[in-house]
């Protein structure tokens, strides 16, 4: 698979703050790329350095496997946090405004945010003032601008932010469609549900330094700890002796259902998942037996804690 | 510079503008409030007209003499009254009382005895004022008929004589270039057309200026900066900002030239058909009609056509294009350092200081072109501008016009480059700092 987006030890420096130091991470192609972190992590300086906002210190950016350049940035969308439009403009005139300047000629793009105002419902608005359009219609147009050019690599900065749910799933349903048509998307949020449901890979930026990246499926893997949880129609005494010394018994209580009953547990060492699943067996009836992975949200966390942990001097 | 980029934004700039109701109205609505304030002048000019019949009471008999024919008084110098418009003069030795002169249809008094000829006052006596143009033509055909008399006391010669000998020196100006004498002078006419086109340069400048700043001030407040920077370099967005609004100054100053002309060729024909009501008052009076007619008269219009015109208008469209580059891109600096257009307009004031001196350094030019202070000032980008099509008016030499003009057209390159790093650094900026601070913070070498 090539990939869209490649950064390389990456460094910047505002006097003697270091913001970004050795930041090295890749977008494949078609793929959604978490980019998260806490406030001041370097989310924004890092996105500024890739669209050539910000003229980074060291390091390296390649587009498309090419050497950053001005007009490899033409080929990526943006949709920065603090985003706006020209109030004094026509909604249709502005989108063909902004498509021009990412190198579209006017035809081609009337043609295309034709397509796009259709597929998101807003081709009514063509002709309507962008000072009598709301919020949350503007925030539409701007995703239209974003990715109306169809670029390689498309950078969201909470792009969901202003969204009510219902479009909010609207733009998760485009972002997926365009990465599934070839499209990267490095996406920088706070919204950890959202990360979860899009994203097929993380990078954690804390203090300037990635202090956690991967696929997301296997970040969540190798982040978990053993816990099961196990629903079973049996007495709570079956259950405990079937556990024996399989796994440590964090809760057990009554579910929601009248009869079946719920336990959280964390495997011991060395115990796998099928042989806990095979001694429970032989006592209750299973119900559900679910593998309870960490969330985005304990990942990244535990991450920040870890990090900051590491960085503070030990106790003497 | 990427000119595709840059004529995106010189066209939306341009349409944005253009096409707004409020500019198509500033734009047909000016030009029809000149031509009724014209209107409404000449009109008010008229109304004003008072016809004056003045009784001037010769008490001491120095002006006047009985004709014995008619009984009348009358002026022993009658080519010092001429005939003037709404001006009439009659003679007497002993006026009657106020009420009565004015019953027999006198609007004004002069009254005067043999002092005068020593001391040169009288008195003007009325009602209502005779207005100041009356009163000044009172006064000069008074003081030539005194003239005469005097000269009638106190010397042998007759009247004629002593205008004969009467003597106004002229001094012919000759220059000299090249070791050749060349006909010289006219400083005072050639530098005040220069200094109109400095004035119009000015005002272009600060309007135009204004819009830079405030256009640039709403597009941070609009949020669009950082998408726009993430596509287009600050410098070249900046350039196509700077170009655009000065296209709209070009299709405001065109459609304004454009729509005043037709509105004084309407009124010009409405005027001489005597549809407003005053053609004829004004076209007979002695005040000569045109502007040719008067500086032909005065010797202007040799000078005028002593103006090398075709570097004048060349020059002067190229001096507009290099101050308006660089003015604007100091205006566009000052409102990428700014949050509103309030604060921006604080700034304004130091920044367009040198282009105020360089305007009123240019009266001086008038005065005296060849002043070496004014030649440095011609070389000064921020006061070239003004001072060199005031010089091209009064003579200048064409390579010091293309000098002055490269070095402003560098200059304004410079300052539009560091104005998109002030745009950039100011985008990136987290806004505690703004104006001075933020240009001071940039300067320190705190931006990227």
């Amino acid at each position: 698979m090539s990939t869209t987006l490649q950064v390389h030890q990456l460094a910047k420096s505002y006097g003697a703050q270091h913001v970004l130091d050795g930041v090295t991470f890749e977008v494949p192609q078609g793929e959604i790329v978490g980019l998260l972190g806490p406030n001041g992590a370097g989310k924004s300086t890092l996105i500024r350095s890739i669209m050539g906002i910000v003229k980074p210190d060291a390091g390296e950016i390649r587009l498309s496997g090419q050497p950053w350049s001005r007009s490899a940035v033409q080929g990526v969308g943006y949709l920065p946090e603090e985003r706006g439009l020209y109030k004094d403009m026509r909604v249709g005139e502005q989108a063909v405004y902004f498509a021009q300047l990412k190198g579209m000629q006017k035809a081609d793009a009337v043609a295309a945010l034709r397509t796009w105002f259709e597929r998101l419902e807003v081709e009514g608005w063509w002709d309507k003032k962008v000072s009598d359009i709301s919020k949350g219609m503007a925030q539409k147009i701007q995703f239209i601008c974003t990715v109306v050019h169809r670029p390689s690599l498309l950078i969201l900065d909470e792009p969901l932010s202003g969204f009510d749910p219902i479009n909010a799933r609207r733009i998760i349903k485009e972002v997926r469609a365009l990465a599934a048509e070839g499209t990267s998307v490095l996406l920088s949020t706070h919204d950890m549900p959202s990360v979860e449901r899009l994203c097929d890979r993380v990078v954690l930026l804390n203090r300037g330094k990635v202090v956690l990246a991967g696929p997301s499926e296997s970040l969540r893997e190798s982040g978990w700890d053993g816990t099961q949880e196990v629903l079973f129609k049996g007495t709570d005494m079956a259950f405990t002796v079937a556990l024996g010394a399989l796994a440590h018994l964090d809760a057990l209580e009554p579910s929601s259902v009248e009869g079946i009953r719920k336990a959280r547990l964390r495997l011991r060492s060395g115990v796998t998942p099928a042989a806990l699943l095979s001694a429970l067996m032989a006592s209750v009836d299973i119900v559900e037996f679910i593998k309870v992975r960490p969330t985005m949200e304990s990942l990244f966390i535990g991450a920040v804690e870890r990090a900051k942990d590491s960085e503070t001097p030990a106790a003497t | 510079m990427n000119a595709r980029l840059v004529g995106a934004v010189i066209l939306r700039e341009w349409r944005t503008r253009v096409f707004k109701r409020s500019f198509v109205l500033g734009t047909v609505l000016l030009p029809i409030a000149s031509i009724g304030f014209m209107v409404g002048a000449v009109m008010l000019t008229e109304s004003s007209v008072v016809r004056n019949v003045v009784l001037i009471e010769d008490a001491p008999g120095l002006i006047t003499a009985l004709d014995v024919s008619s009984g009348q008084y009358v002026p022993r110098c009658p080519g010092c009254f001429p005939e003037r418009e709404n001006l009439v003069y009659h003679f007497t030795r002993e006026a009657p009382t106020d009420s009565v002169w004015k019953a027999q249809g006198h609007t004004v008094l002069v009254e005067y005895d043999e002092s005068i000829l020593q001391n040169h006052s009288g008195y003007l006596v009325y009602e209502k004022s005779p207005g100041g143009t009356a009163k000044r033509h009172i006064e000069r055909d008074l003081s030539r008929a005194m003239e005469h008399a005097r000269v009638r006391q106190s010397t042998e010669l007759d009247w004629s004589a002593y205008q004969r000998l009467k003597m106004e020196l002229t001094l012919f100006d000759r220059g000299i270039e090249d070791g050749q004498r060349v006909q010289g002078g006219g400083d005072e006419v050639r530098g005040s057309i220069g200094f109109l086109f400095s004035a119009v340069l000015l005002i272009v400048l600060f309007v135009y200026g204004g819009v830079i700043l405030r256009s640039v001030v709403e597009e941070k407040a609009n949020h669009v900066v950082e998408v726009l920077i993430a596509a287009v370099e600050p410098e070249d967005l900046l350039l196509g900002k700077v170009v655009g609004l000065g296209a709209v100054a070009v299709t405001q100053l065109v459609a304004w030239s454009i729509l005043s002309s037709m509105g004084f060729v309407v009124f010009q024909s409405l005027y001489d058909s005597g549809a407003l009501g005053v053609a004829a008052a004004v076209g007979s009076s002695d005040v000569p009609v045109d502007l040719l007619t008067v500086m032909g008269e005065n010797g202007a219009l040799v000078h005028l056509l002593n103006i090398n015109w075709p570097l004048m208008v060349v020059g002067s469209i190229a001096f507009y294009i290099g101050g308006y580059l660089l003015y604007g891109s100091l205006f566009a600096a000052v409102g990428s350092s700014v949050h509103s257009e309030q604060e921006g307009q604080g700034m304004v004031f130091p920044v367009t200081m040198p282009l105020m001196f360089g305007y009123f350094a240019a009266t001086m030019v008038i005065e005296n072109p060849d002043l070496p202070i004014l030649e440095w000032l011609g070389w000064f980008p921020l006061t070239s501008p003004v001072i060199m099509l005031v010089r091209m008016a009064s003579g200048v030499a064409l390579w010091e016009v293309v000098a002055s003009w490269v070095l402003l057209m560098l200059t304004a390159r410079l300052v539009l480059g560091l104005a998109g790093k002030v745009y950039r650094f100011s985008v990136l900026h987290d806004g505690s700092r703004s104006g001075w601070q933020l240009l001071l913070h940039w300067v320190r070498g705190n931006g990227q």
